[in-house]
């Protein structure tokens, strides 16, 4: 009895897995759909009573734009931040759901697919108000180590790749903008030669011309061949001499 | 200057040429012509090296001479004199020069030292920062280049874009480094300088310098800069990115200097490598009255006579550099004549002055 029930449900699971499949997953999607506009309501009560009207429009539909997503800055001087965060950084109280004792290397390729967000997002990713940006510079500090300049690994803040490939491009135009500090080699001068006189970069000087009466070697009209020698030459090539020779 | 080491190359040929005459057996004639190969190309490396060095020091000299005749008639950047004032007055703070720099930290180390140990790392340690402190230099202007090798109006139309030949062997210094464009019309003429500095940095790339100038140098990017008081920052940012005879260096120098001068924070640059250009900078223009007071401000006398000192030489027909040396002043008489003469803050200079003579006096007794 047992044993042909099991039969029964093996087959089951070969012949119509992909419809168990997509149960499963319509499954997530509706759990997502219910828990996940409830964390940003959470997160829009948390911020401001007087836009919460406008965030009550759009909790179903696609990403809601930020408040602050002109001004992002703000948002770090803004009274929810720090109740949120005081003033360690945003990333402090984030740990990664792993199995055993060591992390894998990589972080996450992204929190966000589409409308899609994962389980435990990275700390950039879980606020919609944090937005990456190179005027952001209080934020883009919190992950850069004060001591080394080394910006930090995605393995110690939990950022997933997408964000901290966009807060390096953030980072590295905020240093060419001078908003960041950024160590830069000493420059040595002593080496150099700056008088540009050289023709690769001087007008070319005038190609040089014999005037009248000059040789091209100075050496020329000095050496005197010896006698027998030309006598031989001579008369070797007598018929290809001219006759005056 | 360039038939010279044509006429060098072929007297050491012609020595080489004049040998005794070979031996008849085969065998010794065949080592001895490989003999001459290396033999002569050993002399032709030779005098490639001596005709090289020949060269150099006839630049050398040629612009030794230019400099020496323009030294005649105005003091130069680069004379002993003004880079001792300089270098002097820049100071040799040894914590500002060697503040911890963000890089890769290493475990700290601690060593034992009697006193003598302790002085001679000091004293190691003030000649690194006097290496450090070099000041870059202040050069004229580079003279465009408008040279064209040759027009070839058979490659008209040939293609839509130009063409950059470089000669990328690795032992010519960049400045005698050829560079060619040829451009669509079918004329090939020499690179300009900012073309020239964009595929330098292509072909050998410097640290920290980048391939088109970053938007630091730009007028709003500067004013955010200057207002958080980082103004070492964006010069050490200039000396990376742009050589020191381009305009783009002269005027991001020039930027800086108006801000700090505008603002009286000179304290931000002193001890730095810095501090001696905007001296000469200010020296040049004529306005070392702010400078002058915060120098006396911060008591800080000796600098200031020295920078007197150096206005005199710059502007030897001034009236304060004439009546100075009339009167042979030294020392504080120098800073009273300037106040009496060429100063705006004449009645501030001379109390300070005044007051640093009593206190001198008093602490004498």
């Amino acid at each position: 009895m047992a044993a042909s029930l099991q039969r029964i449900g093996i087959v089951i699971c070969r012949t119509f897995p992909v419809i168990l499949q997509r149960n499963i997953q319509a499954q997530r999607i509706r759990d997502w759909k219910t828990s996940a506009p409830v964390l940003r309501l959470n997160f829009r009560a948390l911020s401001s009573s007087s836009s919460s009207s406008s965030s009550a429009d759009d909790t179903d539909s696609t990403e809601v734009l930020s408040r602050y997503s002109d001004r992002p800055w703000e948002y770090l001087e803004s009274e929810e931040y720090i109740e949120r965060y005081g003033s360690k950084p945003v990333w402090s109280n984030y740990r990664r759901n792993h199995k055993g004792g060591v992390p894998p290397q990589k972080t996450r390729k992204t929190c966000i697919r589409g409308d899609k967000i994962c389980g435990n997002p990275c700390p950039i990713c879980r606020d919609p108000n944090i937005i990456v940006h190179y005027k952001n510079v209080n934020l883009l500090q919190q992950f850069i180590s004060p001591q080394t300049g080394i910006v930090h690994d995605p393995i110690r803040t939990g950022v997933c790749m997408k964000q901290q490939k966009l807060l390096n491009k953030a980072i590295e135009t905020a240093r060419d903008c001078g908003l960041l500090f950024a160590q830069l080699p000493h420059v040595d001068y002593s080496k150099e030669d700056y008088s540009n006189t050289h023709g690769a970069v001087a007008p070319t000087p005038a190609p040089f011309s014999l005037s009248s009466g000059e040789l091209w070697y100075p050496w020329y009209g000095s050496i005197k061949p010896d006698e027998r020698e030309l006598a031989r030459v001579k008369r070797i090539y007598k018929d290809y001499l001219k006759p005056d020779v | 200057m360039l038939h010279t080491p044509v006429q060098l190359v072929a007297v050491i040929h012609h020595k080489l040429a004049c040998q005794p005459p070979l031996n008849r057996t085969r065998r010794r004639r065949r080592r001895r012509s490989r003999c001459d190969i290396i033999h002569s190309m050993a002399t032709f490396s030779f005098t490639r090296c001596l005709v090289r060095s020949y060269f150099c020091v006839k630049c050398v000299d040629h612009v030794q001479t230019r400099l020496q005749t323009t030294a005649s008639r105005s003091t130069q950047f680069t004379d002993t004199e003004v880079q001792d004032i300089l270098t002097k007055i820049t100071g040799l703070d040894l914590k500002k020069v060697f503040q911890p720099i963000r890089q890769q930290l290493t475990p700290p180390k601690y060593k034992l030292m009697t006193d003598t140990e302790l002085e001679e790392a000091v004293r190691k340690a003030e000649e690194q920062a006097k290496h450090l402190l070099k000041m870059p230099p202040v050069l004229p202007e580079r003279k465009p280049v408008n040279d064209v090798l040759s027009e070839d109006q058979m490659l008209e139309g040939m293609g839509t874009a130009k063409y950059v030949f470089t000669d990328i062997n690795f032992n010519v210094p960049h400045r005698e480094r050829f560079i060619v464009v040829r451009e669509p019309s079918g004329t090939l003429r020499k690179a300009t300088w900012n073309e020239r500095d964009r595929i330098i940095q292509v072909y050998f790339p410097k640290e920290g310098r980048k391939i088109t100038p970053p938007p630091i140098f730009k007028e709003e990017n500067l004013r955010v800069v200057f207002e958080q008081d980082r103004h070492e920052d964006v010069l050490n940012q200039c000396v990376v990115q742009f050589e020191p005879d381009s305009a783009e260096f002269k005027n991001v120098l020039m930027l800086t200097y108006e801000d700090i001068e505008k603002h009286g924070k000179y304290d931000l640059l002193r001890s730095t490598r810095f501090f001696g250009g905007l001296a000469w900078h200010l020296v040049n223009g004529r306005r070392i009255d702010g400078l002058l007071v915060d120098m006396l401000q911060s008591d800080l006398m000796q600098d200031a006579v020295r920078l007197v000192r150096l206005f005199n030489l710059v502007h030897p027909q001034s009236e304060s550099a004439q009546h100075a040396q009339r009167q042979q002043a030294t020392d504080l008489d120098l800073l009273k004549i300037y106040a009496q003469y060429e100063s705006n803050r004449a009645g501030f200079i001379e109390l300070a002055v005044q007051t640093y003579e009593q206190t001198k006096a008093l602490s004498s007794f």
